[in-house]
C-alpha cells in the first residue's frame, strides 16, 4: 500500500490517507485479507500524528472497509465493486460541468455528497 | 573517496581473521585444560551418545583432539564465509558469531564429557544431556556476545547519483510518501512446520527432553524469519521481522538503483528467510517470484520477495534522489 500526503492542500490529512485505501479498494489494488500498514509506521514515515492515522482507519472502518483488530492493525474486509464505466462517465460529465462554470474542487464535492445524502 | 571503496571491501578480511583467531583460541584453551586430566582418564573413553547412553569408545587422546579438531575446522570455514561474503554488517555478524560460538559449544562439550569421566575414572555411561545443554548455552552465548561486539556499517552515502534509467515515481517536492507490504508464509514456513512437528515426535520416542526446547526454539525462529514488514520512506528501505528481529535499514542516501527481480529463493539462496547468497547479497526470501532489490553503496545489496515490488522500487528511487538533493 501506498500513501502519499500532501500537505499543501485544503483536504485533511486523515481524508487524503483513507481516500487512497478506498481508491486502491476499487482499482483492485487491495483485497480481503490485505493488510495496511500499522498506524505506527505509517505515521513515523510521514511525519504525522498517529491520530491521524487512526482516524482515517477509523473511518474506514466506519464505511466497512477495514477491520481494526488489537495486535492485527487493519485488515481489508469488503472491497466496493471494481468501478463501472458508466459511472466514470458521469463522474467526468461533472468535472467538465465543474471546471466550465468555474465552481471548485471542494464546492463540487460538496454537492455531491448533498446529493448523496 | 579512494578510501571508502577500499575499506568497503576490506572489511570482512579483518573481522574474519579476529574471530578466527578468537575461534581457534577457545579450542586450544580446552584442549589444554583436557589434557591436563589425561593422567587420571581411563584407557577408553566415551565419545559419542545414543539414545542409551556412551555407545562408542576411543583412546584420551584422540577423544580431545577428534572433536577439537573438527572444530578447528569448522572455524576456520566459517571466517573464510566471513571474508567471501561479510559486506553487510549482518552477515557478519551471523558468521562472526558462528566463529567463534561454534568452537566454544565444542570445546566445551568436549571438557565437559572428558572432565565428568576423569571424575569416576572409568568409561562413563551416564546420560549427557545436561553436559550438552551447557555446551550448547556456552556456544550460544559466545556467538550472541560476538555477534553483538562486532562493529556495524558505518554510513556511507553513494558516491554517485541514482541510476538514471531506474524507474521514479512522479512526487511533487513537498508530498510524503510511504510505501508497506507485508511478506509472509511461502515453502520455507511448510518446511519448517514440518521440520518442528518431526523434532516433537523424535523428542516423545527417544525421551530426549531437550530437544522439546529444540521445537520451540525453531518455531520462534520460523515466525522471526517467514512474516516481514517491508517499508519505503523518506529515510529508506525497512525489512523487519514481525517479531521485530531480525531488521535492517538501507538508508536512502546509500542507495544506488532499486528495481524488481525474478527471485528463486532455493537456487538463489539455498533456501528461504533470511539469507546470504553469492557476493554477499542478503536476501530476505519467503516464496519465488517477484522481489525487489536494492543495491547500496560499497558492493552491497539486499532482495526482498514482495508483492508490488515496482512502486516500492520506484519510491525508493526517488526518495533517494531526495536524499541526494538535502546533503
Amino acid at each position: 500500500m501506498l500513501f502519499t500526503l500532501n500537505p499543501g492542500t485544503d483536504e485533511a490529512l486523515f481524508e487524503q490517507l483513507a481516500a487512497q485505501v478506498r481508491r486502491a479498494a476499487v482499482r483492485g489494488e487491495l483485497t480481503p485479507g490485505d493488510r495496511l500498514p500499522s498506524a505506527r509506521d505509517a505515521a513515523a514515515a510521514l511525519d504525522v500524528n498517529v491520530h491521524t492515522v487512526l482516524r482515517a482507519y477509523q473511518e474506514l472502518r466506519d464505511e466497512g472497509v477495514v477491520d481494526l483488530r488489537r495486535g492485527r492493525g487493519a485488515v481489508v474486509v469488503a472491497v466496493p465493486p471494481p468501478s463501472d464505466p458508466a459511472l466514470d462517465a458521469a463522474i467526468a460529465d461533472v468535472v467538465r460541468a465543474s471546471r466550465r462554470l468555474g465552481i471548485s474542487g471542494p464546492t463540487t464535492v460538496a454537492l455531491l455528497e448533498e446529493a448523496l445524502r | 573517496m579512494t578510501h571508502r571503496t577500499t575499506s568497503t571491501f576490506r572489511r570482512p578480511v579483518p573481522v574474519a581473521v579476529a574471530t578466527g583467531v578468537l575461534g581457534l583460541l577457545a579450542l586450544g584453551i580446552c584442549a589444554a585444560v583436557a589434557f591436563t586430566w589425561i593422567d587420571d582418564l581411563p584407557k577408553q573413553v566415551a565419545v559419542h551418545w545414543g539414545p542409551e547412553g556412551a555407545d562408542r569408545f576411543a583412546s584420551p587422546t584422540s577423544a580431545i583432539l577428534g572433536p577439537l579438531a573438527l572444530g578447528a575446522v569448522l572455524t576456520l570455514g566459517f571466517a573464510v564465509m566471513t571474508a567471501l561474503v561479510g559486506q553487510s554488517s549482518s552477515t557478519r555478524r551471523i558468521s562472526g558469531g558462528l566463529t567463534v560460538g561454534m568452537p566454544v559449544f565444542m570445546g566445551v562439550l568436549t571438557v565437559s564429557t572428558i572432565w565428568a569421566q576423569q571424575a569416576v575414572g572409568e568409561p562413563s555411561t551416564s546420560d549427557i544431556s545436561q553436559l550438552a545443554m551447557g555446551a550448547v548455552g556456552a556456544g550460544l552465548l559466545t556467538g550472541v556476545l560476538v555477534a553483538v561486539a562486532l562493529p556495524g556499517d558505518e554510513a556511507r552515502p553513494a558516491t554517485a547519483e541514482v541510476a538514471a534509467d531506474a524507474p521514479r515515481l512522479t512526487l511533487p517536492d513537498d508530498t510524503r510518501a510511504v510505501w508497506v507490504q507485508h511478506a509472509q508464509g511461502g515453502p520455507g514456513l511448510t518446511v519448517g512446520l514440518v521440520a518442528a512437528a518431526s523434532i516433537i515426535v523424535l523428542a516423545i520416542l527417544t525421551d530426549l527432553w531437550f530437544m522439546l526446547l529444540l521445537a520451540l526454539v525453531l518455531g520462534l525462529a520460523l515466525v522471526a524469519m517467514m512474516a516481514w514488514v517491508v517499508r519505503v520512506d523518506a529515510s529508506g528501505l525497512h525489512v523487519r521481522s514481525v517479531a521485530g528481529f531480525p531488521r535492517t535499514h538501507v538508508p536512502a542516501d546509500e542507495v544506488e538503483r532499486a528495481g524488481v527481480v525474478e527471485v528463486a529463493p532455493m537456487r538463489e539462496f539455498g533456501g528461504w528467510g533470511w539469507r546470504v547468497g553469492r557476493g554477499g547479497r542478503v536476501g530476505v526470501v519467503v516464496r519465488n517470484g517477484e522481489g525487489l532489490l536494492v543495491e547500496r553503496s560499497g558492493g552491497r545489496s539486499i532482495v526482498v520477495t514482495v508483492d508490488d515490488a515496482a512502486t516500492g522500487a520506484a519510491l525508493l528511487n526517488t526518495m533517494s534522489d531526495r536524499a541526494r538533493g538535502t546533503r
